[in-house]
């Protein structure tokens, strides 16, 4: 090999590593605490997990699908609550989480209305055990960008989000034609069969609830209101009866009162905002009876 | 075994070091024939016999066509494009899933066998062999005939190098001679582009699935569109240039793929900057024996369209596939009356405005490359011109769109005197940025667009 490509190839090689040292050095010094943007509502789910891998542990915990990450942890008045509801994703995975942490929050919340998915096996090894999910370098690009929407949109504190978000209920509920979204989201469940799967899901469910219980914490589940369609539609319908066979014990459940008539589902599955904050007004009643 | 895993680069590790052991020095072609047969058997080794079968096949016809090519040369085409049709098409007649699809067990296994990697290619591969090879008096050996379709770096995308750019490269290669900066630089250039550019937007672009992009804002359909095409420009550009930099570690020179394609200022001469390789393959093996443009106005159009429709339906059997196809051949067909014209004129403005025109209709087409089902792509389309009703769009974030574009937009419009002469002293200080940022910044693991087709 000639000199000029020895040098070429030094000159390239330590201009990468000053560069990962400098990364390196950088996010053990500064990383740590800054909030990345997500590109996906993936992305926004692991944000979540980090925060939860990191911080104290709090009272309470969701665990679910897309349906309670619209739950956004700023609507609850509780304010030791993490929403760890993974979009696309499986309750399962939430729960294997919470369970394999050796500190357990006083109360698990399960939704159980998609119970089709399967664990998300990469998430749960990811953050199962507290202080393996810091990264050793940070995303320089991604850094440089949460730095710029940290500084162009400074974090409301909890109590600025929630008055916030109470004064959504002085408004009418939405009059959004959703006929589109909910006919085509009633057609998908129509034609899927989630028996064996939801089978599944409902056995390690047990298996966990029987596992947290006996380190301490309570484990209730809870089903999201849908839209009256989407209710009696095949797959739902299949899901809920095998759940609640599985667990008729209404002690084991989490009722939320609300009046159905003051909810929306605009893209014809998840609650709107507005109704969002309904819904959680209910559980953090139910919450602060537990507590 | 995909170009971005770790087992790759330890495949391919063993493999260079194995290549230039004197010991090995008469059997490189049979090394490098084992180590693609490996590659390609490590993750579909059921599909290897279907591999030998085409390159057996081909070889037979190759031989043959030297005795008589006026019966056997097409013989050889037919049947390549069989086994083309066969395993691309089957999937608009037969539902592969059923458990009984025929009742005939040795023909129902066929019919249930997965869309072989990388078939289009190394079809094309066998009928540039089968075409440019019999013109001459003898027939090349087995193993180089293995070697110039089975080569590991081209042999799941491209590019699409002709037989007879490659069958004299053939020959002992020796260590002293590999150009280390040269293919490190395609390497390091194409991994960048995919793992930072292409796999970041990926992400981004996963908001044009249906029915997702139902939630999207009008702006974000535009701006998702433009993603797209730098997307699809980066993956397929970054594993070109990595099969590029690849072959030059074992002393081959692939055919180049890509040459700048968004600054084009005209459809043809987009054509002559994208996929080079198969803009080639179809201008010599189907355009100029249709006929090209020495039979007369319409037949030329006729040829245009057929070409590109027939383009468009090599990468996929879907209606998709062929309606990007026919558009671009439209496209052709209509600008060739004014090219000259176009040409004449010198004034930066026009100029400026033809390459925004060219790339504003190449990229809205890619759409049909995003959305392979038809109603979906329409349905896209269509949400681009009207106000969104989306009661909860999703937030993209422009400055990093803007970011993880960068590197395309610069490739295309940083004037080239500025790397080629002010900079190259700066070279391998901007290739080593690029391996650090490559891997601190990488996005998501996704397979390369090109590998489906």
């Amino acid at each position: 090999m000639q000199m000029v490509t020895v040098q070429w190839f030094v000159k390239c090689g330590l201009t990468t590593a000053v560069l990962l040292l400098a990364c390196g050095f950088a996010t053990a010094r500064f990383g740590h605490g800054l909030q990345m943007p997500s590109t996906t509502t993936r992305d926004g789910s692991l944000i979540t997990l980090n925060r939860y891998a990191k911080e104290p542990i709090p009272d309470v915990v969701l665990v679910g699908s897309s349906l309670t990450f619209r739950l956004k942890e700023e609507y609850f008045a509780t304010t030791k609550l993490r929403n760890l509801a993974l979009a696309g994703g499986s309750p399962v995975t939430g729960l294997e989480i919470v369970a394999n942490q050796p500190r357990l929050p006083k109360i698990v919340l399960v939704e159980t209305n998609v119970l089709s998915r399967a664990t998300d096996n990469v998430l749960v090894e990811k953050y199962s055990w507290r202080g393996n999910a810091e990264p050793l370098f940070f995303r320089p690009v991604r850094t440089v960008v949460a730095s710029y929407e940290n500084w162009l949109h400074a974090p409301v504190t909890h109590a600025q989000a929630f008055s916030a978000h109470a004064r959504l209920l002085k408004q009418p509920p939405s009059d959004f034609d959703n006929h589109v979204y909910v006919d085509r989201a009633v057609q998908q469940s129509n034609t899927e069969d989630p028996t064996v799967a939801t089978q599944i899901n409902v056995q390690r469910i047990e298996q966990l609830i029987l596992a947290l219980e006996q380190r301490g914490a309570r484990v209730l589940l809870f089903q999201l209101p849908l839209s009256k369609e989407l209710e009696n539609a095949r797959s739902i319908k299949i899901a809920r009866d095998i759940v609640h066979a599985r667990f008729p014990e209404s002690d084991r459940w989490l009722t939320i009162n609300v009046s159905r008539s003051e909810l929306r589902w605009a893209d014809g599955v998840h609650l709107d905002e507005r109704s969002a904050f309904i819904v959680v007004q209910s559980i953090d009643r139910a919450v602060s009876l537990l507590l | 075994m995909t170009f971005t895993s770790w087992q790759f680069g330890i495949f391919v590790a063993v493999v260079f070091g194995l290549y230039y052991l004197p010991a090995f020095r008469a059997l490189q072609v049979q090394l490098l024939v084992v180590a693609s047969l490996f590659f390609y058997g490590y993750g579909q080794p059921e599909l290897l016999p279907l591999l030998a079968v085409a390159v057996f096949g081909t070889y037979l016809f190759v031989v043959l066509a030297l005795r008589n090519r006026s019966i056997w040369l097409p013989m050889g085409i037919a049947f390549n494009l069989a086994l083309l049709a066969f395993f691309k098409y089957k999937f608009l007649f037969v539902d592969t899933t059923s458990p009984a699809l025929v009742g005939e067990s040795p023909i129902d296994f066929l019919l249930s066998l997965p869309l072989p990697i990388g078939i289009s290619f190394f079809v094309f591969h066998n009928i540039s062999l089968l075409v440019d090879l019999t013109k001459q008096k003898d027939a090349p050996s087995l193993a180089s005939v293995f070697l110039y379709i089975i080569f590991f770096p081209q042999l799941v995308s491209g590019p699409i190098t002709r037989a007879g750019l490659f069958i004299p490269q053939i020959g002992p290669k020796f260590l002293a001679d590999v150009q280390y900066v040269d293919a490190a630089k395609w390497i390091l250039t194409g991994y960048f582009f995919k793992l930072y550019v292409a796999n970041n937007l990926n992400e981004m672009t996963s908001y044009m699935s249906f029915p997702l992009y139902e939630t999207l804002q009008t702006q974000d359909r535009w701006l998702l569109v433009f993603l797209y095409s730098y997307q699809i420009y980066a993956d397929f550009f970054g594993y070109s240039a990595i099969a590029i930099g690849l072959a030059v570690l074992f002393g081959y020179r692939l055919t180049i793929n890509f040459d700048l394609p968004y600054i084009s200022k005209s459809f043809s001469e987009f054509w002559t900057r994208w996929h080079i390789s198969l803009s080639s393959w179809l201008r010599t093996y189907l355009y100029i024996p249709l006929g090209g443009n020495q039979k007369g106005i319409t037949r030329t159009y006729l040829n245009l369209m057929i070409v590109m429709g027939l383009g468009g339906l090599w990468h996929g059997a879907g209606l998709s596939y062929l309606m990007w196809g026919v558009l671009h051949g439209f496209l052709l067909v209509i600008e060739r009356p004014l090219l000259g014209r176009l040409q004449s004129i010198d004034s930066t403005v026009v100029r400026t405005a033809q390459m925004c025109f060219v790339f504003l209709c190449v990229t809205v087409l890619w759409i049909f490359f995003k959305l392979p089902h038809f109603d979906h792509a329409i349905g896209y389309l269509t949400g681009m011109f009207v106000p969104s009703t989306s009661p909860n769009p999703p937030k993209l974030f422009y400055n990093l769109a803007l970011l993880y574009s960068l590197p395309v937009i610069i490739q295309h419009f940083a004037p080239r005197a500025l790397f080629e002469r002010r900079l190259r002293g700066a070279e391998p200080f901007l290739y080593g940025a690029m391996a650090a940022l490559m891997y601190l910044e990488a996005g998501p693991e996704t397979a390369f667009i090109y590998f489906q087709f």
